[in-house]
């Protein structure tokens, strides 16, 4: 096993543990925290897959911005602690079943699907081609990005304008 | 033919005007105080208006790819697109004297409804899948500001937030789908995906793997059109957004899932065979669809059977109504799309027609329970006549347009042999009969103790009423128009 391979496997460990501890603790702020880790487990496979650009977008938008925001969120919470997360309706056995259907068939599509594969590929920064992409044969995608960001801002608005002035 | 981005911008005009609009509207919303109540709506109405126009007058010689291969524009989506403008256009008029919008300030309504459209617009001609997903997000999102426009409302947050986390999930689905996709692929041009799959010879396991994909792709369309299982959100969605908005989100958005249910599987996954189109052989989708198409028709029918507020009964009458539409789609013949867009065109009017009887009956009323509908038709005899058109046109009754809708579909069906699915549809409807006709029995036959007190409606009203009778009433007679147009509309880009 090389140190590629080592390093791989402790991120990944790093990413689905923190990701399984935010969906099952039982506190807010344990799951916000351990978000932490699992937004930086991926920005290390992006590094893995070559994709310089976006592991840095990944740390600077995701650990960054969203989860600061997070962490106003939870802090501005009123009750944070007892907090029930749970819903009124569980289903163990049903959950669990069809759990384990849809991540037996995701597993066998990820290992015995004959993927279209690129080879091996030198590293080399993407910064610049992501940039003409967007600018060249993305433009279009990139341009209705920023309605889609309009419209939330929109929305943004609409939610707190206060009430005397509706 | 492929255009680039500058020669594209010839063909963008509606998009483009949409998008100005957006900006005016909000512009004005902030500098004109006094005026904008009324500028606002006058701008909005400008803005689709010239849309349409510009979308009927779009001459495109045969079909080709916009902006380096992003978007398709072929007839499909010109049908399309003058469908979500008309539909956009009916429901600001609809919106416009409505007690439940009147309370709260309108000038963001008026942005988001030309934002929606502009999504919708994308949606009908994406033919890549980076494109198709920011579409159906731009239409996601706008909608879930739409339902939840009523603030200080419980049920309309409730509704925005039910509408959310079940558009996250399901989204979710459709993108990993999509990355599958792209992984067998190598590609996310709708049309190189298809060439990619033809090249390859789909064999062994990307079979099982394939439809996985076309289950997490379902889902994602399956939310957009309300279709059984994904059909959740629907009922408490319809119920708590303000009634204009339900009435838009029970046809135009529904409508452009179906836009780019066809695009992505007719393009994407079948390949154009004579006269009808052929799966791409290993994955057998329009199976998949066929049992969603019963689940969702048979579904939406019964569950209406009991249901009590209006709101919720047409919420699932037009669960129901997707599935007869869906049956056009997974024909794979020219005929079935064709029937899919004139039930698609018929729809629009009554649906719609039904939705605007309830919101006008709410201004004065502020009730959507069936029982406060009795004596209708003795307290404003135009009103319990108009809902009992659009409602016999729901069932499909000649001589209203909604038989048309479903002689089209019920006809395509049998075309192909399918004559168990003709049936279940035909049983379906029957069993719709009865809902709706319960509507009518409390309108017309029903009388409670209280004096038949005159209905207020506002001319405005009154005349868009009249407007969207005319068309379920004369359709039957004036169809052949209609006929042409949509036989027109088949051809898509890369396939008929």
């Amino acid at each position: 096993m090389s140190v590629t391979d080592i390093v791989f496997i402790l991120t990944a460990i790093v990413t689905v543990g923190s990701a399984v501890v935010v969906v099952v603790s039982r506190s807010l702020i344990y799951s916000v925290f351990s978000l932490l880790f699992t937004f930086f487990g991926v920005a290390v496979l992006y590094v893995f897959l070559g994709a310089d650009f976006l592991a840095g977008a990944q740390v600077l938008i995701y650990v960054g911005g969203i989860l600061v925001l997070l962490l106003f969120g939870v802090m501005l919470t009123h009750r944070l602690y007892n907090l029930n997360l749970t819903t009124e309706r569980f289903q163990p056995i049903a959950g669990t079943l069809i759990a384990a259907a849809v991540f037996a068939s995701i597993s066998l599509a990820a290992f015995k699907t004959k993927w279209k594969l690129v080879g091996e590929k030198e590293l080399e920064p993407t910064t610049q081609q992501i940039g003409e992409a967007f600018l060249s044969s993305y433009l279009l995608p990139f341009e209705i990005a920023s309605v889609l960001l309009l419209v939330a801002l929109i929305g943004a608005a609409m939610l707190v304008r206060r009430r005397t002035d509706v | 033919m492929n255009l680039g981005n500058l020669d594209s911008l010839t063909f963008f005009y509606p998009e483009l005007i949409l998008l100005g609009g957006i900006l005016l509207v909000v512009i004005s919303d902030i500098s004109l105080k006094g005026l904008r109540d009324r500028v606002n709506p006058l701008l909005t109405l400008a803005a689709l208006l010239l849309a349409l126009f510009y979308t009927l007058q779009t001459d495109h010689g045969s079909a080709m790819t916009l902006f380096e291969g992003m978007l398709a524009l072929d007839n499909f989506a010109l049908f399309f697109k003058a469908f979500m403008l008309v539909a956009g256009v009916l429901v600001l008029l609809g919106s416009l004297h409505s007690e439940e919008l009147a309370a709260v300030h309108q000038g963001e309504f008026h942005a988001l409804l030309l934002a929606v459209t502009l999504g919708m617009l994308l949606m009908a001609n994406s033919a890549h899948l980076v494109m198709l997903y920011l579409s159906l997000e731009l239409v996601s999102l706008t909608s879930y500001i739409m339902v939840g426009y009523l603030r200080s409302d419980r049920l309309s947050n409730e509704a925005s937030m039910k509408y959310i986390l079940f558009g996250a999930v399901s989204t979710g689905a459709m993108l990993y789908g999509f990355s599958l996709l792209y992984g067998m692929t190598g590609s996310l041009d709708l049309f190189a995906i298809r060439d990619a799959l033809l090249a390859q010879e789909v064999v062994g396991f990307n079979q099982v793997t394939l439809m996985l994909v076309v289950v997490l792709t379902t889902a994602g369309f399956g939310f957009k059109t309300a279709a059984v299982p994904f059909h959740f959100w629907c009922p408490d969605v319809y119920t708590g957004a303000p009634t204009p908005v339900t009435a838009f989100l029970s046809v135009a958005p529904k409508a452009a899932g179906f836009a780019i249910l066809v695009r992505f599987f007719l393009g994407g996954l079948s390949q154009p065979a004579g006269e009808q189109w052929g799966f791409i052989s290993g994955i057998d989708w329009p199976l998949v669809l066929i049992v969603v198409s019963v689940l969702t028709m048979s579904l939406g029918n019964i569950a209406a059977l009991t249901q009590n507020n209006l709101k919720r009964m047409l919420a699932y009458s037009s669960i129901a109504h997707a599935g007869y539409i869906l049956m056009g789609a997974v024909l794979l013949t020219g005929t079935g799309l064709k029937a899919m867009l004139v039930y698609l065109f018929v729809y629009l009017f009554m649906n719609l027609g039904a939705f605007f009887v309830v919101t006008v009956i709410f201004n004065s009323e502020k009730t959507f329970e069936l029982q406060d509908y009795n004596g209708m038709f003795r307290r404003s005899p135009f009103l319990a006549v108009a809902m009992s058109i659009f409602l016999l046109s729901l069932i499909g009754i000649p001589p209203f347009a909604g038989f048309l809708g479903k002689l089209y579909i019920f006809g395509a069906v049998i075309d192909q042999g399918l004559y168990w699915f003709a049936v279940v549809g035909a049983l379906n409807a029957a069993v719709a009969a009865f809902y709706y006709m319960r509507i009518m029995k409390h309108m017309i036959l029903e009388n409670d103790d209280r004096p038949p007190t005159p209905l207020q409606i506002s001319p405005l009203n009154r005349a868009l009423l009249v407007l969207l009778l005319v068309p379920n009433i004369l359709l039957i007679v004036f169809w052949s128009p209609i006929d042409r147009w949509t036989a027109n509309s088949i051809t898509l880009f890369g396939g008929l």
